[in-house]
């Protein structure tokens, strides 16, 4: 065996790694400041780490330092990682994600869908906070508002090292938050993702996947998405225009519909449905009674789930859904819509249509529209496989949740 | 025959004996190549090493031991005074060379362990005749549950120890 020139090493080694590399920007253990965490800088750091824990020495590194330069070493290849958010704001991170504020649902989902280690989230905004069937591990997390109505203080009392807000919706209040946190402490960084939008969420899933060390689990999450979106797509690809099925989605409230711009009309589009209402100033206009009976929809989907009222993953109420079925059916002159004459009037609730399971949702509209095309897409095997394999919860969509009707 | 307080040192060596060198699962675990070395020997020590990716290993010497050299990459060693720390890079065994001292001995290697991946650690588990000069308190508090033999076992010395007591 060779014997160590002991104390030589020991001086090399507190020299090799300097006070700077511990903290700011830069990776912990990259002595000569290339940006690439060699084999022998992080075994030289993980010396001057045991040096100053263990035997006395006065080195720089404690513990948070060294784990964090052992997970860039193992999950960024001993590199910064550059991403760009969907605001298009590049940023370059050092570090990995330890203390997670997320005003943002869908982006907590997503980050659970990854196999995040949900203990390192530390607080969420209130909706999340609200839903205890389905964030259960987040009930005893800080509730942080939401991003119209921030608790600032109780952001900055959890120290967080990152924070989730919207991209693209509610932008001023989302700006504003950040702000507000980039003024504090720098060493804050805010990612702004929607992980709702069917033309963007594939890819947050792959941007998220990378920062949090989950490429692999990313990309097996990203293409069963991408294989039930795909598959949707490819399946009302050859319908003509002029053939394509007419819709009447009516969101929450009464009589009021989407219109372009609209996530849902989005979804409506992609599943092959025809809005006869989108052309519109606002996203969710009122429609006259008198319209919908003209427009004569092949297919009629009613919204349900406001408030977090009825069925979703709130409570098993299938009756509850029927009912406002049974209440579209009942309105006057609907006697005489083909969709009511056909028997294709449906109740779909938000929770799979509005947000990061929008591909669910979609798959059922996709079905509902053109039930032979989509003969063998199982939009119900889809959520189950979503819930126990990605989401990694408990419930039995056979017994738990009502989420469409009939 | 064992008078009775001879019965009840008896049942707790055998227990102190039994538990720490049958429990199993612990990452690291240390191995001596001989039990009783002798004056001046220079011994080996193997640390074995499961499910530690990125990691460390920091061992103490007894006093009058002293550390001879490893087959572990120079520049992932630290050797100062009685300790000895180890970077661990994917690697499972661990060997190192200890001489002992030419008179006085029977104290124990003790070593902790940390894996900075998943943020455990713990103390690095005895195997082998060393473990009896271990206290209850320093066994190893990261090692997992025995196998149902070595509990058996040590209930059945517990039992034995509280009954020739009340005798």
């Amino acid at each position: 065996m060779k014997p160590i020139p002991i104390l030589a090493l020991a001086l090399l080694l507190v020299l090799a790694v300097p006070a700077s590399a511990s903290t700011g920007g830069g990776i912990v253990g990259d002595a000569d400041g290339d940006g690439v965490l060699t084999s022998a800088e992080y075994a030289s750091a993980t010396l001057a780490y045991l040096d100053a824990a263990y035997m006395g020495g006065t080195g720089v590194l404690d513990r948070t330092d060294i784990q964090d330069a052992a997970w860039v070493y193992t999950y960024w290849d001993g590199r910064p990682l550059t991403i760009t958010d969907s605001s298009g704001k590049t940023m370059t991170l050092y570090r990995p994600l330890r203390r997670v504020v997320t005003f943002s649902g869908e982006s907590l989902e997503t980050l659970r869908s990854l196999g995040f280690d949900m203990e390192k989230v530390v607080a969420v905004d209130k909706y999340s906070h609200e839903k205890k069937t389905f964030f259960p591990e987040c009930q005893g997390k800080a509730n942080v508002g939401s991003v119209w109505s921030p608790d600032m203080e109780r952001v900055l009392s959890v120290r967080p090292d990152a924070v989730f807000l919207y991209a693209t919706i509610s932008v001023s209040a989302c700006d504003d938050i950040q702000k507000r946190l980039e003024a504090s402490s720098p060493n804050i960084r805010v990612f702004r993702f929607d992980c709702f939008k069917p033309a963007t969420y594939a890819g947050e899933i792959r941007t998220i996947a990378s920062m949090i060390g989950r490429k692999d689990r990313g990309e097996e999450f990203a293409s069963f998405y991408e294989s039930t979106m795909d598959r949707i797509r490819d399946g009302t690809a050859g319908v003509p225009d002029g053939e394509k099925t007419r819709v009447y989605f009516e969101y929450w409230y009464d009589y009021t519909t989407v219109s372009a711009g609209s996530g849902y009309n989005e979804k409506i589009g992609l599943a092959g449905g025809v809005n006869p209402f989108s052309v519109g100033t606002t996203e969710y206009p009122t429609v006259d009674p008198e319209a919908i009976l003209l427009a004569d929809p092949e297919v009629v989907v009613k919204l349900a789930g406001q408030g977090l009222a009825v069925g979703g993953y709130a409570g098993h109420d299938p009756e509850a859904l029927g009912a406002i079925r049974s209440t579209l059916i009942e309105r006057p002159g609907w006697s005489s819509i083909s969709a009511v004459k056909d028997g294709r009037v449906y109740v779909i609730h938000s929770d799979i249509l509005g947000g990061a399971q929008h591909f669910i949702g979609t798959a059922y509209l996709a079905k509902w529209f053109y039930p032979d095309r989509f003969a063998d897409l199982d939009p119900h095997a889809i959520h189950q496989r979503y819930l126990t394999e990605f989401q990694g919860i408990d419930f039995d969509l056979a017994s738990k949740g009502t989420f469409v009707y009939p | 025959m064992l008078s009775i307080p001879a019965n009840r040192l008896f049942c707790i060596a055998l227990l102190l004996l039994v538990v720490p060198a049958a429990a199993t699962g612990a990452p690291v675990t240390r191995t001596l190549s001989t039990a009783e070395p002798g004056a001046g020997e220079v011994f080996t020590v193997s640390l074995s090493i499961d499910g530690v990716a990125l990691g460390a290993v920091v061992e103490t010497l007894p006093p009058g031991y002293t550390f001879v050299g490893t087959d572990h990459p120079e520049d992932r060693v630290l050797v100062r005074g009685q300790q000895a720390g180890f970077a661990v890079m994917n690697d499972t065994r661990i060997t190192y060379s200890v001489r002992a001292p030419v008179s006085g001995s029977g104290a124990a290697i003790t070593g902790t362990w940390e894996d900075f991946l998943s943020g455990a650690e713990g103390v690095v588990a005895a195997d082998g005749i060393e473990t009896v000069a271990m206290s209850a308190g320093e066994r190893p508090a990261s090692q997992e549950a025995a196998p149902p033999f070595a509990v058996l076992a040590a209930i059945a010395a517990l039992l034995i120890a509280g009954w020739g007591g009340r005798r």
